[in-house]
């Protein structure tokens, strides 16, 4: 069982100038982190996420690679950030909406089976995936009201 | 966040556990012995699950009288869910940094 994250927002610069945004590295690195994005197919890139001695995090680096790539409409990456986020996927879609930009944000790929780590259960061989489904049905189903 | 993520995952990797939580969590609180009546193992077996289940909070028992009664814990599930929730405020927080970072770009 896989889950999506989708967004979308409505933003008032057009198209061009968002594009130059989330392909830009220096850009990209003020909103997200710095990295050595290059908007090109194939191109292999990280994200370097700073650590936060106070939450005793150490950071991490998310490894990526542009799978499409298609000015100023279309940007794809895969999203590695170990452990249970391995070869997930990030998408834009930008449209044009009136003088703006509608951009559409999606991250997939989020295998809930592999939430916890592989150390203990590996495979499908337990049905998590048939279990999850199960579990988040009841936990959101009408019965959950009574429990 | 991980021992109890670990528990929670340990208890449900047994395809007996999951299905004694699942009928838990489908028709509501029963006694051992209504556990065990379907459960097709016997029924030290079955309070032997409902104390990992237990100790994963997945259910809460009740004494009365002579009975344990046991009940589903949905809740417990939470850390399975929490973790896609906390890329969703992630992604929250990005997409807010863009805008703001946008408009100030054409202010200037």
């Amino acid at each position: 069982m896989t889950r999506t994250i989708q967004r979308e927002i409505l933003i008032p610069q057009p198209p061009e100038q968002v594009w130059r945004a989330i392909t830009d590295s220096a850009t990209l690195a003020q909103w997200m982190f710095p990295n050595d994005f290059e908007p090109r197919v194939g191109h292999q890139f990280t994200f370097r996420v700073p650590g936060n001695p106070q939450l005793k995090f150490d950071g991490l680096v998310v490894r990526c690679e542009v799978l499409e790539c298609e000015p100023p409409n279309r940007l794809v990456f895969s999203w590695s950030a170990g452990g249970a986020v391995e070869n997930t996927r990030v998408s834009f879609r930008l449209e044009s909406d009136g003088p703006g930009t509608r951009m559409f944000m999606e991250h997939a790929g989020f295998e809930l089976s592999q939430a916890f780590g592989e150390q203990a259960f590996k495979g499908a061989e337990y049905g998590w995936t048939r279990m999850l489904k199960q579990l988040v049905a009841v936990l959101v189903g009408p019965a959950a009201g009574n429990i | 966040m991980h021992a109890v993520a670990d528990e929670l995952f340990k208890a449900l990797a047994d395809p007996t556990r999951r299905a004694i939580f699942e009928r838990l969590a489908r028709e509501g609180e029963q006694t051992v012995h209504a556990l065990t009546d379907g459960a097709g193992v016997s029924q030290p077996a079955v309070s032997k699950h409902l104390a990992v289940l237990k100790h994963a909070r997945l259910v809460r028992d009740r004494r009365a009288g002579r009975e344990t009664h046991y009940r589903a814990e949905p809740q417990a599930l939470a850390p399975m869910i929490d973790w896609i929730a906390r890329y969703e405020r992630f992604w929250d927080d990005r997409l807010q940094r863009l805008q703001t970072l946008l408009s100030k770009r054409s202010t200037e």
